[in-house]
């Protein structure tokens, strides 16, 4: 919202420069973005009277003048301007004045002729030609004949283009300070000085209620989206352009004038912060005016020349026939003031926020009266602001007021009531107030304290409770005053759960193993999982969380897994030529059970760490190397590998799960080679995801200390041949199954393939550890355990045990 | 005999004297000292002596073997350090040859960032709470003062993915959830991803990280607030930073404000940073709303509490100095490595 210091100066003295009132206003809660200085880029134009004007003795296109510029100072200026003329008063660039856009103005010759100076335009003064009907585009500035008595004084002056404007940031809770009295009302209270209230007349005005004005009526038949509608007539109205305090005032808060009624309702909004409209009554046809929901299908052409089309949940303002404005939002082109326009119906009425606002929203039309409406606007204001409008029509002579108002005001504005509890005010902001402090404050604020409760004014209906109050002592009590106290209140423990320790500890080890941690979005396309080969009736794609609306159609579903986003990460390393990259992410994915969000319930999420590299020094033991270490940082001792041949985005051949029982907390191997072609990767890419929200389900600290063994370990090493595809998993089993408790460490020590051992076989050697923690094992028992183990690993694998 | 062991005696000594290797020293050991050494060969055949002459002897001969032993043994110990230094001589290396490691990887800025906060907030005795990020409405809007026809919910800044379940605008919606399962006294705070449907540049992400606390109990105050965050403006940005609260709305607090710091770059003097100001918007905080309390069923009149929150990027990004948002997003190795 802008306001011009001139403007607010009519509703509260300020005598400090503009920079320190915007500075207090800062602090008090309206937040100035910009202090704005007009005409600051004009210097030295004056005013000045054409006392002659000559032909060019050697130009048929330009003219030689003498211009009075005050002072007795009188300038030969040469022009090709044609709308000139003897007596014409105009403003005058002067030697070395200077014009927006950095244009400066020096004595010279034009076709050997001194010009000592330049006649201006309203363009090239940097002025909107629209503000200035009278004037032509093409032509110089011809300022009124009385301005004659102004000769030589500032251009800006006169034009009253040196005003300072500040543009405040008005937060969603206070629509009364979107108008200069609602500022004022900040600023008196902020400097301190008297709320000089100018409409005092508006305030004590009474007009008579009438059901119908010359034949006029009015009606709601949505009374739950418009809570008051008021309409008043001025007849006799002679249009023409708005007087100049009234333009300049427009101008100044980047309104552009267009003619005396429709300024009006503009020039209302402004100071009063309540949207107006004016119709020509003629165009009213039946001359009965409805507040209704609009018909399916209804179209109405606005006043900016486009059709929108409207639909049942709109309210429009209509005649007996049809819709003549989208209520709250804009008029339509079919009730439009025009120049023969000759009696005139304004409306001032309070529709509901969220109603002004979806509808602006479906015809794409936010305006300045929209967004006023959205936040929620006062009804007894309107009654002020429709007499306002009336007042200024006759102020400047733009017709003649009928007496009466009609108005339709079904819900009246509710004006709270809040017990004043002082302890509690003090207790929440941590001030020691007296009662009587605050009802100073408050009083300022033109907030009634009666009997104990606080009444705020009809314009603040955003204080409905304690805590409102509150803010208010505070904000005038002063905000930078607050003291800085430390919580009293009963100690708590603090810290991180099970998981977020778990999470810290992994994070931590994969660093210090040089990975690097990632941050990628939540969502991606169905192309990407694509890419990583997820297509048809898989879940991670049919289980994906659908965005609505989303940004693009690079992130139209959430994250089912990471490793698309991890794919992406290193493409783009591996385009910027990094080697031996090492990542890891830590985020979330999420996945739509059983149709959970169709029933309304939320998808599952989990908290997954993903690992991606390319390295020639890693391979696949390497990667399960580092997820068994960061299993058992995690504190998670027991788990089976087992290969894993379906998940698509993997090697068949290089994948595996860590599983704990059914459950899988990691799957770890290489990625699928269509997955590094897709991504123009030529290295392998290793892959790993692992659950934390499983891992941390399954991991256990043991923090007990076992009894190192004082009796010696019986060691036997073991060698057989067998088929090729046996995985050693397999012969572990057996070997731990048979052994029981006896075995302390089995190692693979050897695997070898070579002719002599045929085609399809390998020779897989073993050592084996025995030990118990209370005695020495015997011969006898060794032998008899390796005899079990053997029998077993020829039964069940056909091994071929070599001596 | 006296003279005989006399004789053994020089010998052995000259013979010790004479050993150029730890080798020699083992012969004389052996040719004297041994079983059949030449002095252990005497007191064997001491049994021809008289009682008289045989302790006298005896004495005699472990003498001289004590003396040996002790020439010999130095004799040893100085062979042994010879070997040693001439080992030394060879085994000279280049100490500023590269060194043999495994890199070491680096934790993301933004996690950085949040884990230094947490750490604060864990010694100030907050827990930290975390939540869903696809969110019912409800939590995201409604139980925090934000009704359905609320500008905040409209479709131009919030993800829907059905009319009721959105991703979370804000970690508040976590605050909600604690304030429902747990009873006073809370204090948390909860770091988290939020989604706002804002294009990319160099300030905006359609995703980024908050964190938000939230602490209720009885006589929670705004001056207690105050000073929860100049202690952790202090510790996160350094110790002469201070901080000021300025109004501002937010539906879920009442009284809101914003709070700023003073500039960590210039000290308050006024530099790039902070476009001369000399202070640095930091984030938005306020006592938590009465209408947010009873949503979430804990009585206004008894309890009150403080809420803030403030976007972590923005954070890291005048911390570290830097300039592109998208940087955080791209995961390049040569920057990840800086931090």
């Amino acid at each position: 919202m802008k306001a011009s210091i001139e403007w607010l100066n009519e509703y509260a003295d300020i005598n400090i420069e503009p920079k320190e009132l915007g500075d207090i206003l800062t602090m008090t809660g309206s937040k100035v973005e910009t202090i704005e200085s007009q005409g600051e880029d004009i210097q030295n134009v004056v005013v000045g009277k054409i006392l002659e004007v000559k032909p060019h003795i050697d130009s048929d296109h330009l003219v030689v003048t003498k211009v009075d510029v005050g002072n007795g100072e009188i300038l030969q200026i040469v022009t090709g301007a044609k709308n000139i003329k003897e007596g014409d008063v105009v403003p005058i660039a002067k030697d070395g004045s200077k014009l927006p856009g950095g244009v400066e103005i020096k004595t010279g010759k034009l076709r050997g002729v001194d010009s000592c100076g330049m006649m201006c335009s309203v363009g090239e003064l940097g002025l909107d030609i629209h503000n200035y009907p009278d004037q032509i585009e093409n032509g110089i500035m011809i300022l009124k004949p009385e301005l004659e008595k102004e000769l030589g004084k500032d251009i800006k002056e006169v034009l009253g283009i040196n005003q300072t404007v500040i543009d405040f940031e008005i937060t969603p809770n206070r629509p009364d300070c979107f108008s200069v009295e609602g500022l004022g009302r900040e600023v008196a209270v902020s400097l301190n000085v008297p709320f000089k209230n100018p409409r005092k007349n508006i305030d004590q005005m009474s007009v008579k209620d009438v059901d119908n004005i010359d034949g006029l009526t009015v009606e709601i038949t949505a009374p739950d989206l418009c809570y008051r509608y008021i309409a008043r007539v001025v007849k006799n109205v002679k249009i023409a352009p708005s007087p100049e305090w009234m333009v300049k005032r427009l101008n100044s808060c980047g309104v552009r004038a267009i003619n005396n009624i429709v300024d009006i309702t503009n020039y209302v909004m402004l100071e009063m912060g309540q949207p107006m409209h004016a119709f020509d009554i003629n165009s009213i046809e039946g001359k009965h005016i409805t507040v209704r929901r609009a018909n399916k299908d209804e179209k109405i052409i606005t006043l900016d020349d486009q059709e929108r089309n409207l639909n049942e949940n709109m309210l429009v303002i209509a005649d007996s026939k049809k819709p003549v404005a989208i209520a709250g939002v804009m008029g339509g082109q079919n009730s439009e003031i025009e120049p023969t326009t000759q009696t005139v119906v304004f409306e001032s009425a309070v529709f509901y926020g969220g109603s002004v606002r979806k509808t602006a929203k479906a015809v794409g039309l936010r305006t300045e009266a929209s967004s006023r409406y959205e936040k929620g606007l006062s009804s007894e204001n309107a009654l002020r602001a429709i007499n306002r409008a009336v007042e200024l029509v006759e102020l400047i002579g733009a017709g003649e007021a009928v007496d009466g108002k009609i108005d339709v005001y079904p819900t009246k504005q509710k004006i709270a009531r809040i017990p004043l509890n002082v302890d509690r005010i003090n207790l929440l902001l941590g001030t020691n107030l007296s009662k009587e402090e605050m009802i100073k404050t408050l009083e300022k604020l033109e907030i009634k304290v009666e009997n104990n409760e606080v009444i705020p004014p009809y314009f603040r209906p955003d204080i409905e409770q304690l805590a409102d109050v509150a803010e208010e002592v505070l904000r005038f009590y002063g905000y930078d005053k607050l003291g800085i106290t430390l919580i009293n209140a009963e100690t708590t423990l603090g810290g991180k759960n099970k998981e977020q320790k778990i999470a810290d500890s992994v994070s931590e080890y994969l660093v210090n193993s040089g990975l690097s941690e990632i941050c990628t979005y939540g969502f991606l396309s169905e192309k990407d999982l694509a890419k990583c080969n997820i297509e048809g009736d898989n879940e991670y794609l049919t289980e994906a969380v659908k965005i609505q609306n989303p940004l693009s159609e690079d992130y139209t579903v959430m994250k089912t897994t990471s490793v698309p986003t991890m794919m992406q990460t290193l493409a783009t390393n591996n385009n910027y030529k990094n080697k031996d990259v090492k990542l890891f992410d830590l985020s979330r994915v999420y996945r739509n059970k059983k149709g959970s969000i169709e029933s309304g319930n939320l998808p599952e999420e989990s908290n997954i760490l993903t690992i991606g590299m390319y390295s020639e020094k890693e391979d696949f033991y390497t990667l399960k190397g580092l997820v068994e270490n960061l299993l058992e940082v995690a504190g998670l001792q027991r788990y089976d590998v087992r290969k894993e041949k379906e998940n698509k985005m993997y090697h068949p051949g290089r994948c595996a799960n860590f599983n704990v029982g059914t459950d899988v907390i990691a799957t770890i191997g290489e990625a699928n080679p269509l997955l590094t072609r897709n991504y123009d990767i030529t290295q392998r890419v290793l892959l790993a995801e692992i659950n934390i929200d499983k891992l941390t389900k399954y991991a256990r600290k043991s923090q007990k200390y076992v009894q190192i063994t004082k009796f010696p370990a019986v060691e036997r090493d073991i060698s057989m041949v067998l088929n090729e595809e046996i995985e050693v998993g397999e012969i572990e089993k057996i070997i731990q199954k048979k052994a029981k408790k006896l075995l302390e460490e089995a190692q693979l020590f050897d695997v070898y393939r070579s002719e002599k051992l045929g085609e399809n076989k390998k020779s897989v050697a073993y050592s084996l550890k025995f030990r118990v923690p209370d005695r020495t094992l015997t011969d006898d028992e060794i032998n008899s355990v390796m005899k079990e183990i053997i029998a077993e690993l020829e039964k069940s694998l056909g091994a071929e045990l070599r001596k | 005999m006296k003279e005989q062991i006399a004789q053994i005696k020089e010998k052995a000594l000259n013979e010790i004297q004479n050993a150029k290797d730890a080798k020699a020293l083992d012969d004389v050991r052996i040719k004297y000292l041994g079983k059949k050494g030449e002095l252990t060969l005497i007191l064997r055949g001491m049994g021809g002596l008289s009682p008289e002459e045989r302790p006298v002897i005896g004495s005699l001969v472990n003498e001289v073997r004590d003396e040996l032993e002790t020439k010999i043994e130095a004799g040893e110990k100085h062979f042994a350090n010879l070997e040693i230094e001439k080992k030394l001589a060879t085994e000279n290396i280049d100490v500023t040859m590269p060194s043999k490691k495994s890199s070491l990887g680096s934790v993301h800025p933004i996690t950085q960032i949040i884990n230094d906060v947490k750490e604060i907030f864990i010694g100030m005795g907050y827990e930290i709470a975390d939540g869903p990020e696809v969110e019912l409405a409800e939590y995201n809007f409604d139980k925090l003062n934000t009704p359905p026809d609320h500008p905040a919910r409209d479709v131009q800044d919030t993800f829907y993915i059905t009319d009721d379940i959105v991703l979370r605008s804000q970690t508040s919606p976590v605050q909600a959830r604690v304030m429902e399962t747990k009873k006073p006294p809370i204090k948390i705070i909860c770091p988290g991803a939020v989604y706002r449907s804002d294009s990319v540049d160099a300030t905006h992400s359609p995703v980024f990280h908050q964190i938000e606390g939230l602490v209720i109990d009885k006589n929670i105050s705004m001056a207690d607030l105050k000073g929860t965050l100049d202690m952790f403006a202090k510790k996160c940005l350094g110790e002469k930073t201070l901080v000021r609260f300025r109004p501002h709305h937010f539906p879920f607090t009442e009284p809101s404000a914003e709070a700023d710091v003073s500039c960590f770059v210039c000290g308050g003097k006024g530099c790039r940073v902070c476009k001369g100001e000399g202070w640095i918007e930091l984030l938005g905080c306020g006592m938590v709303h009465p209408n947010v309390l009873r949503n979430c069923g804990i009585d206004p009149e008894e309890y009150s509490g403080f809420a803030f929150g403030f976007g972590v990027e923005r954070i890291a990004m005048a911390k570290f100095g830097i300039d592109d948002m998208r940087l955080l997003y791209e995961n390049d190795v040569r920057f990840l490595k800086q931090f």
